[in-house]
Protein backbone atom coordinates (compact mmCIF):
# COMPACT_ATOMS: atom_id res chain seq x y z
CA UNK A 1 0.00 0.00 0.00
CA UNK A 2 1.51 3.10 -1.14
CA UNK A 3 1.48 6.64 0.99
CA UNK A 4 0.08 8.31 -2.27
CA UNK A 5 -3.08 5.90 -2.13
CA UNK A 6 -3.27 6.69 2.12
CA UNK A 7 -3.64 10.20 0.95
CA UNK A 8 -5.88 9.96 -1.68
CA UNK A 9 -8.21 7.75 0.61
CA UNK A 10 -7.37 10.05 3.64
CA UNK A 11 -9.06 13.04 1.18
CA UNK A 12 -11.95 11.40 0.08
CA UNK A 13 -12.93 10.34 3.38
CA UNK A 14 -12.80 14.53 4.01
CA UNK A 15 -9.85 13.83 7.32
CA UNK A 16 -8.84 16.90 6.54
CA UNK A 17 -12.36 18.64 7.73
CA UNK A 18 -12.67 15.84 10.60
CA UNK A 19 -9.33 17.30 11.86
CA UNK A 20 -10.39 20.56 11.50
CA UNK A 21 -13.36 19.55 13.30
CA UNK A 22 -11.95 17.65 16.19
CA UNK A 23 -9.21 20.82 16.35
CA UNK A 24 -12.46 23.03 17.01
CA UNK A 25 -13.65 21.02 19.36
CA UNK A 26 -10.24 20.99 21.51
CA UNK A 27 -10.24 24.67 21.43
CA UNK A 28 -13.99 24.95 22.60
CA UNK A 29 -12.59 22.57 25.63
CA UNK A 30 -9.75 24.39 26.29
CA UNK A 31 -11.70 28.09 26.51
CA UNK A 32 -14.54 25.89 28.44
CA UNK A 33 -12.13 25.11 30.50
CA UNK A 34 -11.37 28.68 31.58
CA UNK A 35 -14.53 29.40 32.93
CA UNK A 36 -15.37 28.81 36.24
CA UNK A 37 -18.49 26.14 36.44
CA UNK A 38 -20.49 24.14 38.96
CA UNK A 39 -19.99 20.43 39.72
CA UNK A 40 -22.67 19.84 36.45
CA UNK A 41 -20.86 22.23 33.98
CA UNK A 42 -17.19 20.50 34.52
CA UNK A 43 -18.67 17.14 34.24
CA UNK A 44 -21.06 17.40 31.11
CA UNK A 45 -19.40 20.30 29.47
CA UNK A 46 -16.17 18.09 28.28
CA UNK A 47 -18.61 14.99 27.37
CA UNK A 48 -20.07 17.04 24.90
CA UNK A 49 -16.88 18.09 23.21
CA UNK A 50 -15.80 14.49 23.48
CA UNK A 51 -19.24 13.62 21.54
CA UNK A 52 -18.51 16.03 18.96
CA UNK A 53 -15.08 15.17 18.11
CA UNK A 54 -16.11 11.05 18.38
CA UNK A 55 -19.12 12.12 15.85
CA UNK A 56 -16.56 13.37 13.46
CA UNK A 57 -14.29 11.07 13.41
CA UNK A 58 -17.16 8.07 12.87
CA UNK A 59 -18.76 10.22 9.84
CA UNK A 60 -15.06 10.29 8.25
CA UNK A 61 -16.42 6.77 7.26
CA UNK A 62 -18.58 7.49 4.84
CA UNK A 63 -17.41 7.03 1.18
CA UNK A 64 -18.49 9.28 -1.39
CA UNK A 65 -16.96 6.49 -4.20
CA UNK A 66 -20.02 3.97 -3.54
CA UNK A 67 -19.85 -0.14 -5.41
CA UNK A 68 -16.63 1.12 -7.80
CA UNK A 69 -14.31 1.53 -4.37
CA UNK A 70 -16.14 -1.61 -2.43
CA UNK A 71 -14.81 -3.76 -5.49
CA UNK A 72 -11.51 -2.32 -6.37
CA UNK A 73 -9.08 -4.78 -4.66
CA UNK A 74 -7.91 -5.78 -1.22
CA UNK A 75 -6.37 -2.42 0.85
CA UNK A 76 -10.00 -0.79 1.46
CA UNK A 77 -10.19 -2.27 5.31
CA UNK A 78 -6.70 -1.56 5.83
CA UNK A 79 -7.23 1.91 4.50
CA UNK A 80 -10.32 2.06 6.92
CA UNK A 81 -8.75 1.15 9.90
CA UNK A 82 -5.57 3.38 9.21
CA UNK A 83 -7.78 6.40 9.01
CA UNK A 84 -10.85 5.79 11.97
CA UNK A 85 -7.30 5.20 14.32
CA UNK A 86 -5.25 7.74 13.29
CA UNK A 87 -8.39 10.05 13.68
CA UNK A 88 -9.46 8.71 17.16
CA UNK A 89 -5.95 8.93 18.30
CA UNK A 90 -6.06 12.60 16.80
CA UNK A 91 -9.33 13.65 18.86
CA UNK A 92 -7.92 11.88 22.44
CA UNK A 93 -4.62 13.92 21.88
CA UNK A 94 -5.59 16.86 21.27
CA UNK A 95 -8.97 17.16 23.66
CA UNK A 96 -6.15 15.44 26.29
CA UNK A 97 -4.05 18.35 25.97
CA UNK A 98 -6.52 21.05 25.61
CA UNK A 99 -7.16 19.68 29.20
CA UNK A 100 -3.83 20.22 30.25
CA UNK A 101 -3.21 22.45 33.06
CA UNK A 102 -7.11 23.07 33.24
CA UNK A 103 -9.93 21.93 35.66
CA UNK A 104 -10.83 18.78 33.67
CA UNK A 105 -13.31 16.62 35.60
CA UNK A 106 -12.09 13.48 34.62
CA UNK A 107 -8.62 13.88 33.67
CA UNK A 108 -6.79 11.87 30.17
CA UNK A 109 -7.95 8.53 31.19
CA UNK A 110 -11.89 9.86 31.06
CA UNK A 111 -11.01 11.84 27.47
CA UNK A 112 -9.57 8.24 26.22
CA UNK A 113 -12.53 6.43 28.19
CA UNK A 114 -15.00 8.69 26.59
CA UNK A 115 -13.77 9.60 23.37
CA UNK A 116 -13.21 6.17 22.09
CA UNK A 117 -16.47 4.85 23.40
CA UNK A 118 -18.63 7.02 21.87
CA UNK A 119 -16.53 6.80 18.44
CA UNK A 120 -17.25 3.13 18.65
CA UNK A 121 -20.76 4.11 19.14
CA UNK A 122 -20.84 6.19 15.86
CA UNK A 123 -19.14 3.90 14.01
CA UNK A 124 -21.18 0.63 14.56
CA UNK A 125 -24.20 3.86 13.49
CA UNK A 126 -22.29 4.05 10.45
CA UNK A 127 -22.06 0.67 9.51
CA UNK A 128 -25.59 0.47 10.05
CA UNK A 129 -27.28 3.47 9.42
CA UNK A 130 -24.60 5.62 6.71
CA UNK A 131 -22.32 7.90 7.77
CA UNK A 132 -24.57 10.79 7.08
CA UNK A 133 -26.27 9.11 10.47
CA UNK A 134 -22.95 8.04 12.28
CA UNK A 135 -24.04 11.26 14.48
CA UNK A 136 -27.64 9.64 15.82
CA UNK A 137 -25.81 6.75 18.17
CA UNK A 138 -23.66 9.47 20.02
CA UNK A 139 -26.21 12.14 20.52
CA UNK A 140 -28.44 9.40 22.15
CA UNK A 141 -26.22 7.53 24.29
CA UNK A 142 -24.68 12.19 24.97
CA UNK A 143 -28.54 12.46 26.22
CA UNK A 144 -28.11 9.36 28.14
CA UNK A 145 -24.53 10.35 29.82
CA UNK A 146 -25.51 13.61 30.70
CA UNK A 147 -28.67 12.39 32.65
CA UNK A 148 -26.37 9.82 34.33
CA UNK A 149 -23.95 13.06 35.30
CA UNK A 150 -26.68 14.64 36.91
CA UNK A 151 -27.78 11.50 38.76
CA UNK A 152 -24.65 11.81 40.22
CA UNK A 153 -26.52 14.25 43.00
CA UNK A 154 -30.44 13.49 42.17
CA UNK A 155 -30.60 9.73 43.66
CA UNK A 156 -31.52 7.09 42.32
CA UNK A 157 -28.58 7.22 40.68
CA UNK A 158 -27.40 5.47 37.29
CA UNK A 159 -24.55 3.37 37.98
CA UNK A 160 -23.96 0.81 35.14
CA UNK A 161 -20.69 0.38 33.27
CA UNK A 162 -22.98 1.02 30.27
CA UNK A 163 -23.08 4.64 30.69
CA UNK A 164 -19.45 5.01 31.46
CA UNK A 165 -19.03 8.53 31.30
CA UNK A 166 -20.91 8.94 34.61
CA UNK A 167 -18.71 6.02 36.39
CA UNK A 168 -15.27 7.59 38.01
CA UNK A 169 -12.47 7.54 35.13
CA UNK A 170 -10.23 4.35 36.46
CA UNK A 171 -13.27 2.21 36.78
CA UNK A 172 -13.05 -1.20 35.21
CA UNK A 173 -16.18 -1.86 34.19
CA UNK A 174 -16.70 1.79 32.65
CA UNK A 175 -13.29 1.32 30.62
CA UNK A 176 -14.42 -2.50 29.55
CA UNK A 177 -17.57 -1.32 28.60
CA UNK A 178 -16.13 1.37 26.03
CA UNK A 179 -12.90 -0.24 25.13
CA UNK A 180 -15.39 -3.25 23.71
CA UNK A 181 -17.89 -0.65 22.00
CA UNK A 182 -15.02 0.81 20.60
CA UNK A 183 -13.33 -2.64 19.45
CA UNK A 184 -16.77 -3.45 18.13
CA UNK A 185 -17.23 -0.25 15.69
CA UNK A 186 -13.37 0.02 14.76
CA UNK A 187 -14.48 -3.95 13.44
CA UNK A 188 -17.95 -3.10 11.58
CA UNK A 189 -16.50 -0.10 10.15
CA UNK A 190 -12.93 -2.06 9.16
CA UNK A 191 -14.59 -4.87 7.34
CA UNK A 192 -18.04 -3.49 6.10
CA UNK A 193 -17.14 0.41 5.84
CA UNK A 194 -20.07 3.08 6.55
CA UNK A 195 -23.50 2.27 4.84
CA UNK A 196 -23.80 3.74 1.26
CA UNK A 197 -27.59 4.30 1.75
CA UNK A 198 -30.11 3.56 4.47
CA UNK A 199 -31.97 1.25 2.11
CA UNK A 200 -28.58 -0.63 0.54
CA UNK A 201 -29.21 -4.27 2.07
CA UNK A 202 -25.95 -5.49 1.09
CA UNK A 203 -23.09 -3.03 1.24
CA UNK A 204 -20.20 -5.47 1.77
CA UNK B 1 -14.87 -18.25 -20.53
CA UNK B 2 -14.39 -15.10 -17.93
CA UNK B 3 -18.32 -15.48 -16.74
CA UNK B 4 -19.87 -18.89 -16.13
CA UNK B 5 -23.26 -18.63 -14.03
CA UNK B 6 -25.78 -21.39 -13.56
CA UNK B 7 -28.94 -21.40 -12.24
CA UNK B 8 -27.82 -18.25 -10.07
CA UNK B 9 -30.77 -16.00 -8.49
CA UNK B 10 -31.13 -13.59 -6.16
CA UNK B 11 -33.60 -12.59 -3.52
CA UNK B 12 -34.32 -9.18 -1.61
CA UNK B 13 -36.82 -9.95 0.85
CA UNK B 14 -39.91 -11.47 -1.21
CA UNK B 15 -38.89 -10.22 -4.45
CA UNK B 16 -37.46 -12.27 -7.19
CA UNK B 17 -34.77 -10.15 -8.95
CA UNK B 18 -32.92 -13.08 -10.40
CA UNK B 19 -34.65 -16.23 -10.83
CA UNK B 20 -32.45 -19.01 -12.41
CA UNK B 21 -30.01 -17.51 -14.83
CA UNK B 22 -27.73 -19.71 -16.80
CA UNK B 23 -25.33 -17.31 -18.55
CA UNK B 24 -21.42 -17.48 -20.14
CA UNK B 25 -19.38 -15.15 -21.90
CA UNK B 26 -15.82 -15.02 -22.86
CA UNK B 27 -14.14 -12.34 -25.00
CA UNK B 28 -16.26 -9.75 -26.77
CA UNK B 29 -18.50 -7.06 -26.26
CA UNK B 30 -21.97 -9.13 -24.54
CA UNK B 31 -25.47 -6.51 -24.05
CA UNK B 32 -27.41 -7.43 -21.22
CA UNK B 33 -31.37 -5.74 -22.51
CA UNK B 34 -34.38 -5.46 -20.71
CA UNK B 35 -36.78 -3.19 -19.13
CA UNK B 36 -37.00 -1.38 -16.11
CA UNK B 37 -37.23 -3.97 -13.17
CA UNK B 38 -35.74 -6.91 -15.26
CA UNK B 39 -33.30 -8.25 -12.85
CA UNK B 40 -29.95 -7.04 -15.27
CA UNK B 41 -28.57 -4.49 -12.28
CA UNK B 42 -28.50 -6.97 -9.80
CA UNK B 43 -27.22 -9.52 -12.02
CA UNK B 44 -24.76 -7.34 -12.87
CA UNK B 45 -23.56 -5.83 -9.23
CA UNK B 46 -23.05 -9.82 -8.55
CA UNK B 47 -20.75 -10.19 -11.66
CA UNK B 48 -19.33 -7.26 -9.93
CA UNK B 49 -19.09 -9.22 -6.24
CA UNK B 50 -20.99 -6.42 -4.79
CA UNK B 51 -23.85 -8.45 -4.27
CA UNK B 52 -23.94 -12.56 -3.00
CA UNK B 53 -25.97 -14.53 -4.88
CA UNK B 54 -28.90 -16.21 -2.55
CA UNK B 55 -28.23 -19.44 -4.24
CA UNK B 56 -26.59 -20.65 -7.77
CA UNK B 57 -23.11 -20.68 -8.84
CA UNK B 58 -20.90 -17.93 -10.09
CA UNK B 59 -17.48 -18.17 -11.63
CA UNK B 60 -15.87 -15.24 -12.67
CA UNK B 61 -12.07 -15.06 -14.61
CA UNK B 62 -11.90 -18.72 -13.82
CA UNK B 63 -12.89 -18.16 -10.05
CA UNK B 64 -15.21 -18.79 -7.52
CA UNK B 65 -15.99 -14.74 -5.70
CA UNK B 66 -17.77 -16.63 -2.34
CA UNK B 67 -14.17 -17.41 -1.38
CA UNK B 68 -11.76 -14.16 0.50
CA UNK B 69 -8.54 -14.94 -1.85
CA UNK B 70 -10.33 -15.58 -5.20
CA UNK B 71 -12.27 -12.30 -4.75
CA UNK B 72 -9.16 -10.25 -4.40
CA UNK B 73 -8.02 -11.69 -7.22
CA UNK B 74 -10.85 -11.08 -9.35
CA UNK B 75 -11.59 -7.24 -8.09
CA UNK B 76 -7.83 -6.76 -9.13
CA UNK B 77 -8.23 -7.67 -12.55
CA UNK B 78 -12.29 -6.39 -12.79
CA UNK B 79 -14.01 -3.11 -13.77
CA UNK B 80 -17.18 -2.00 -12.86
CA UNK B 81 -19.20 1.12 -13.36
CA UNK B 82 -22.81 1.31 -11.82
CA UNK B 83 -25.38 3.01 -12.84
CA UNK B 84 -25.11 6.21 -9.95
CA UNK B 85 -21.43 5.81 -9.43
CA UNK B 86 -20.62 8.24 -6.28
CA UNK B 87 -18.00 11.27 -6.73
CA UNK B 88 -16.06 13.37 -4.74
CA UNK B 89 -16.42 16.70 -5.83
CA UNK B 90 -13.43 18.18 -4.86
CA UNK B 91 -10.95 15.51 -6.98
CA UNK B 92 -9.40 16.15 -10.12
CA UNK B 93 -9.87 13.94 -13.01
CA UNK B 94 -6.47 12.55 -12.25
CA UNK B 95 -6.76 12.20 -8.77
CA UNK B 96 -10.34 10.37 -8.91
CA UNK B 97 -8.72 8.09 -11.43
CA UNK B 98 -5.63 7.47 -10.16
CA UNK B 99 -7.20 7.01 -7.03
CA UNK B 100 -9.08 3.68 -8.49
CA UNK B 101 -5.45 2.53 -10.38
CA UNK B 102 -3.84 2.63 -6.88
CA UNK B 103 -6.82 0.45 -5.27
CA UNK B 104 -6.45 -1.79 -8.04
CA UNK B 105 -2.97 -2.58 -7.67
CA UNK B 106 -1.89 -0.86 -11.08
CA UNK B 107 2.41 -1.10 -10.11
CA UNK B 108 3.51 2.20 -9.50
CA UNK B 109 5.76 2.90 -12.26
CA UNK B 110 2.76 2.35 -14.80
CA UNK B 111 0.41 4.21 -12.54
CA UNK B 112 0.94 7.94 -14.42
CA UNK B 113 0.89 6.51 -18.22
CA UNK B 114 -2.09 4.24 -16.84
CA UNK B 115 -4.28 7.28 -15.60
CA UNK B 116 -3.48 9.51 -18.45
CA UNK B 117 -4.18 6.58 -21.50
CA UNK B 118 -7.49 6.43 -19.58
CA UNK B 119 -8.46 9.63 -19.44
CA UNK B 120 -7.57 10.16 -22.87
CA UNK B 121 -9.61 7.24 -23.85
CA UNK B 122 -12.90 8.58 -22.57
CA UNK B 123 -11.80 12.20 -24.42
CA UNK B 124 -11.27 13.83 -21.09
CA UNK B 125 -7.53 14.87 -21.59
CA UNK B 126 -7.88 18.33 -22.02
CA UNK B 127 -10.47 18.45 -18.50
CA UNK B 128 -8.06 16.02 -16.69
CA UNK B 129 -7.16 18.80 -13.99
CA UNK B 130 -10.68 19.97 -13.30
CA UNK B 131 -12.42 19.33 -10.81
CA UNK B 132 -14.83 16.83 -10.61
CA UNK B 133 -17.49 19.47 -9.21
CA UNK B 134 -16.92 21.89 -12.69
CA UNK B 135 -17.93 18.91 -14.90
CA UNK B 136 -21.27 18.20 -16.93
CA UNK B 137 -23.14 15.17 -15.92
CA UNK B 138 -21.70 13.08 -19.49
CA UNK B 139 -18.32 14.22 -18.66
CA UNK B 140 -18.62 12.34 -14.95
CA UNK B 141 -20.04 9.59 -16.81
CA UNK B 142 -17.03 9.92 -18.75
CA UNK B 143 -14.78 9.94 -15.80
CA UNK B 144 -16.61 6.77 -14.62
CA UNK B 145 -15.94 5.03 -16.97
CA UNK B 146 -12.04 5.90 -17.15
CA UNK B 147 -11.75 4.38 -13.43
CA UNK B 148 -13.48 1.31 -14.90
CA UNK B 149 -10.89 0.85 -17.55
CA UNK B 150 -7.83 2.13 -15.39
CA UNK B 151 -6.59 -1.04 -14.51
CA UNK B 152 -7.25 -2.73 -18.10
CA UNK B 153 -9.61 -5.57 -16.57
CA UNK B 154 -10.03 -8.58 -18.14
CA UNK B 155 -13.76 -8.39 -17.16
CA UNK B 156 -15.16 -4.84 -17.59
CA UNK B 157 -19.25 -4.18 -16.39
CA UNK B 158 -21.07 -1.23 -16.99
CA UNK B 159 -24.28 -0.64 -15.84
CA UNK B 160 -25.85 2.19 -18.44
CA UNK B 161 -22.73 3.68 -19.41
CA UNK B 162 -24.22 5.65 -22.49
CA UNK B 163 -27.13 7.31 -19.93
CA UNK B 164 -26.01 11.59 -20.25
CA UNK B 165 -23.59 11.16 -23.47
CA UNK B 166 -24.46 13.13 -26.33
CA UNK B 167 -24.96 10.98 -29.67
CA UNK B 168 -21.76 12.23 -30.64
CA UNK B 169 -20.28 10.64 -27.28
CA UNK B 170 -22.11 7.64 -27.75
CA UNK B 171 -20.67 7.07 -31.04
CA UNK B 172 -16.92 7.54 -29.37
CA UNK B 173 -17.71 5.62 -26.67
CA UNK B 174 -19.18 2.39 -28.54
CA UNK B 175 -16.10 2.60 -30.98
CA UNK B 176 -13.95 2.42 -27.38
CA UNK B 177 -16.43 -0.74 -26.33
CA UNK B 178 -15.84 -2.94 -29.65
CA UNK B 179 -11.93 -1.80 -28.79
CA UNK B 180 -11.87 -3.02 -25.32
CA UNK B 181 -13.83 -6.19 -26.29
CA UNK B 182 -10.73 -7.32 -28.28
CA UNK B 183 -8.82 -8.45 -25.35
CA UNK B 184 -11.56 -8.74 -22.58
CA UNK B 185 -15.18 -9.23 -21.50
CA UNK B 186 -17.32 -6.41 -21.58
CA UNK B 187 -20.77 -7.12 -19.97
CA UNK B 188 -22.83 -3.83 -20.93
CA UNK B 189 -26.41 -3.47 -18.85
CA UNK B 190 -28.65 -0.87 -20.73
CA UNK B 191 -32.35 -0.65 -21.56
CA UNK B 192 -30.96 1.22 -25.20
CA UNK B 193 -31.62 -1.39 -27.90
CA UNK B 194 -29.36 0.84 -30.56
CA UNK B 195 -26.20 0.62 -28.24
CA UNK B 196 -26.21 -3.18 -28.32
CA UNK B 197 -27.29 -3.07 -32.44
CA UNK B 198 -24.19 -1.61 -32.62
CA UNK B 199 -21.28 -2.56 -30.43
CA UNK B 200 -22.39 -6.15 -29.00
CA UNK B 201 -20.88 -9.22 -30.61
CA UNK B 202 -23.98 -11.16 -28.22
CA UNK B 203 -26.80 -9.91 -26.42
CA UNK B 204 -29.35 -11.25 -23.60
CA UNK B 205 -32.79 -10.27 -23.06
CA UNK B 206 -33.85 -10.52 -19.47
CA UNK B 207 -37.72 -10.10 -18.04
CA UNK B 208 -38.60 -10.52 -14.95
CA UNK B 209 -35.60 -12.20 -13.57
CA UNK B 210 -34.94 -14.54 -16.29
CA UNK B 211 -32.93 -14.80 -19.69
CA UNK B 212 -35.78 -14.57 -22.16
CA UNK B 213 -33.60 -14.35 -25.18
CA UNK B 214 -29.60 -15.25 -25.39
CA UNK B 215 -27.97 -14.89 -29.07
CA UNK B 216 -26.70 -12.15 -31.83
CA UNK B 217 -28.30 -8.80 -31.86
CA UNK B 218 -29.04 -10.36 -35.84
CA UNK B 219 -30.28 -13.36 -34.28
CA UNK B 220 -32.97 -10.76 -31.82
CA UNK B 221 -33.88 -8.75 -34.74
CA UNK B 222 -34.83 -11.98 -36.98
CA UNK B 223 -37.31 -12.49 -33.83
CA UNK B 224 -39.85 -9.72 -34.87
CA UNK B 225 -41.73 -8.60 -37.71
CA UNK B 226 -43.91 -5.57 -39.13
CA UNK B 227 -46.81 -5.88 -36.30
CA UNK B 228 -44.19 -5.48 -33.52
CA UNK B 229 -44.11 -2.55 -31.57
CA UNK B 230 -40.60 -0.41 -32.46
CA UNK B 231 -38.68 1.84 -34.99
CA UNK B 232 -35.94 -0.51 -36.05
CA UNK B 233 -35.51 -4.12 -36.95
CA UNK B 234 -33.23 -5.06 -33.54
CA UNK B 235 -36.63 -2.98 -31.48
CA UNK B 236 -39.69 -5.26 -33.06
CA UNK B 237 -37.40 -8.38 -31.63
CA UNK B 238 -36.86 -6.88 -28.69
CA UNK B 239 -40.77 -6.14 -28.58
CA UNK B 240 -41.38 -9.98 -29.97
CA UNK B 241 -39.36 -11.71 -27.39
CA UNK B 242 -40.68 -9.54 -24.83
CA UNK B 243 -44.69 -9.91 -25.74
CA UNK B 244 -43.48 -13.89 -26.39
CA UNK B 245 -41.70 -14.12 -22.64
CA UNK B 246 -45.11 -12.32 -20.96
CA UNK B 247 -47.91 -14.52 -23.21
Amino acid sequence: MSARLLVLHALGRRAHVALLVIAGCALGLRLALLGHWDAYGALQLPLIFETAAAVAVAAATASPFGEPERVAGRWLPHLRVAVTLTLTAAAVGLLATAGLGGHLADGTAGVLRNVTGITGIGLLCAAALGGGLSWTGPTGFLVAALYALYARWHPPGLTTPLLWPARPPHDLGGALCAGLVFAGGLTAATLRGARDRPTDPDAA
Amino acid sequence: MNVEISALTRRFGTVQAVAGVDLQAGPGVFGLLGPNGAGKTSLLRMMATALPPSSGTLRLLGRDPGSHRPRCEIRRRLGYLPQHPGYLPGFTVTEYVEYFALLKEVPSARIGAAVATAVERVGLGDRRKARLRTLSGGMLRRAGIAQAIVNQPDLLLLDEPTAGLDPQQRVSFRALLRELGEHATVVVSTHLVEDVATACAEVALMDRGRIAFQGTPAGLAARGDERDVGDTPIERGYSAVLSEARS
